[in-house]
């Protein structure tokens, strides 16, 4: 047994015998094959690498962030102090907790594009609306550990973040002043709401969000990788026997079912190891390796220690929480407040979450469906134009 | 003795009660214990402000005094300010320097002669009305009573708001 197993895997000797073992018990082999032997679209890999960065990047931030709670002390009194010492007497801290900034400022970025990508090839349409839908609460829950993160240092920065988004569920009708006093655990914004929000950023949203991560990979495998339009086109006189002939041939997980015949199987797939999961490692060792010199040159800030009366501080949200932030300068009295925040907000969230459920045609081409791409435009366009007037507000430009 | 067969709709009828009622046992505690804060009582705390007679009239003067939330375990004392007005008439507000629009830290601006939050630009004048921006309602007076101590008149404030924002 032992000799087939080190010729199949080209180990030799001692290492062979020692592997030959662990996969007689272990069924190693069978388990790598089945990882690594899927088919792939063989067109555009280098965009489908983004889905891998994401989880490497959630991964680092796992890391990195275990590292942090061996230091970090989630109280009001020893927080900034114990991030102080990390930042300026411990001889790896600050890089470690640069790598976590940047770590999340990266990752919000690539799940971003992750993100776009899948929007604009429509991979989201049937059958893989779910993992659309539980991509988009991935996004969310990346977004949710951001900005709880940001509140956990208890510098001017973190505190004043604490205050003012703790203090957003307020504006909902009848139940807001409700959430706002079980997030804080009060009305004061104290010891007691640091607590509360490092429960939900080290376990609530991570948990959830490792539970989704494993929905998200298995719908992938079970549907293969879509890619977009330019893996289906078709080139003979007779694209239905071209098509048909394709799927006949597919390697699984093609041919995927319940879709349109024409994009049951790509025109040409190769195999995900090693020509996907190649081009995949090589951009997150470029992004890890870009994370980790911007954590060396820039570190991550860490303001004077929170003062709760202070006069001079002026708080500047995350650039990630900028829209938002101008969405409330132009939202003026307590009924817009609700009405715009959490309708407007609320409702943009749950159509960009059931997007696949209401683009329902049967187009793939970006060129052919301007009815949900001209409405992304323009969603895209209103971010970026809030971000633009926040960064004019708050640095006077 | 041999135990019985069950059949799947027997098995479906003990699941389904068993996990009823593991599911109360856990939700029910948990539940209580999530949502305790809605109902806990605040300890109210009286502090020492300080003397205000030499405060003038039409200039809030900011002072610093150590508050505690006064919820639940926490009894740390945190630095709050409380901008103290004193009115023509000689009459005294408490203000809270915290903006009703996010809760941001107001402070008053000379320039402006105006209280301003540096967060979105929300302004309240010297009575701490809200004239400008988007803060829905007047900056909340801290609980204040002043008392007479050896001929001085002294602020003291509780640790809340006279009214909720």
């Amino acid at each position: 047994m032992s000799t087939v197993d080190s010729e199949r895997t080209g180990l030799r000797g001692r290492a062979g015998e020692v592997y030959g073992w662990i996969d007689e018990r272990a069924g190693t082999t069978e388990l790598l094959h089945k990882g690594l032997y899927e088919a792939v679209p063989r067109k555009g890999g280098w965009a489908y690498t983004l889905g891998s960065a994401t989880l490497v990047l959630i991964l680092l931030q796992l890391f990195t962030g275990i590292f942090l709670l061996l230091e970090y002390v989630p109280s009001f009194q020893q927080a900034w102090i114990s991030l102080d010492f990390l930042q300026h007497s411990d001889r790896f801290g600050a890089a470690v907790r640069g790598m976590h900034l940047w770590g999340a400022y990266t990752l919000i970025l690539i799940i971003g594009l992750h993100m776009m990508r899948t929007f604009l090839s429509a991979s989201y349409k049937r059958p893989r609306e779910l993992n659309w839908v539980s991509g988009a609460l991935l996004f969310f829950l990346v977004l949710g550990l951001a900005v709880t993160g940001a509140m956990l240092p208890m510098d001017n920065a973190g505190y004043w973040t604490l205050v003012v988004v703790t203090n957003i569920p307020h504006y909902i009708p009848f139940i807001g002043t409700g959430i706002r006093t079980l997030w804080r655990g009060g009305d004061f914004v104290g010891p007691i709401a640091l607590t509360r929000t490092f429960a939900i950023h080290i376990w609530v949203l991570p948990f959830l969000m490792f539970a989704l991560i494993g929905g998200h990979l298995a719908l992938l495998r079970r549907h293969g990788e879509f890619g977009a339009w330019v893996n289906y086109s078709t080139s003979s006189d007779d694209p239905e026997r071209e098509i048909t002939g394709r799927i006949r041939a597919a390697e699984p997980p093609y041919p995927t079912k319940r879709i349109e015949r024409r994009y049951a199987a790509p025109r040409e797939t190769v195999n995900f190891f090693p020509f996907q999961l190649g081009k995949d490692v090589m951009v997150s060792i470029v992004l890890v390796a870009v994370i980790f010199v911007m954590a060396f040159l820039f570190g991550a800030p860490l303001d004077e220690r929170a003062d709760p009366s202070t006069l001079t501080y002026t708080p500047t949200p995350e650039w990630f929480y900028l829209p938002l932030d101008q969405l409330l300068v132009f939202i003026p009295t307590t009924w817009l407040i609700g009405f715009g925040i959490f309708v407007l907000m609320g409702a943009a969230a749950t159509l960009f979450t059931i997007l696949p459920f209401i683009d329902r045609s049967t187009h793939r081409r970006p060129l052919e469906r301007p009815e949900v791409l001209l409405p992304g435009l323009f969603f895209a366009a209103m971010i970026v134009m809030l971000a633009v007037l926040g960064i004019t507000r708050l640095y006077n430009l | 003795m041999a135990l019985p067969t069950l059949t799947r709709r027997q098995w479906l009828g003990i699941t389904a009660a068993g996990s009823g009622l593991i599911t109360v046992m856990l939700t029910l505690p948990a539940l209580g214990f999530v949502l305790s804060p809605l109902f806990q009582r605040q300890r109210r705390e009286t502090y020492r402000v300080g003397p205000v007679d030499d405060i003038p009239t039409a200039t809030p003067t900011a002072l610093t005094v150590g508050v505690s939330s006064g919820e639940a375990y926490d009894t740390t004392r945190v630095d709050r300010t409380v901008y103290v007005v004193r009115r023509q008439d000689g009459s005294i507000l408490a203000l809270a320097n915290t903006c009703t629009h996010m809760q941001c830290n107001v402070h008053w601006s000379t320039e402006l002669n105006q209280f301003l939050c540096p967060c979105h630009g929300g302004l309240y004048d010297l009575e701490g009305r809200n004239v400008g921006g988007p803060p829905p309602s007047p900056l909340p007076q801290w609980v204040h009573e002043l008392r007479e101590e050896d001929g001085q008149t002294v602020l003291y404030i509780e640790n809340r708001y006279d009214e909720s924002i």
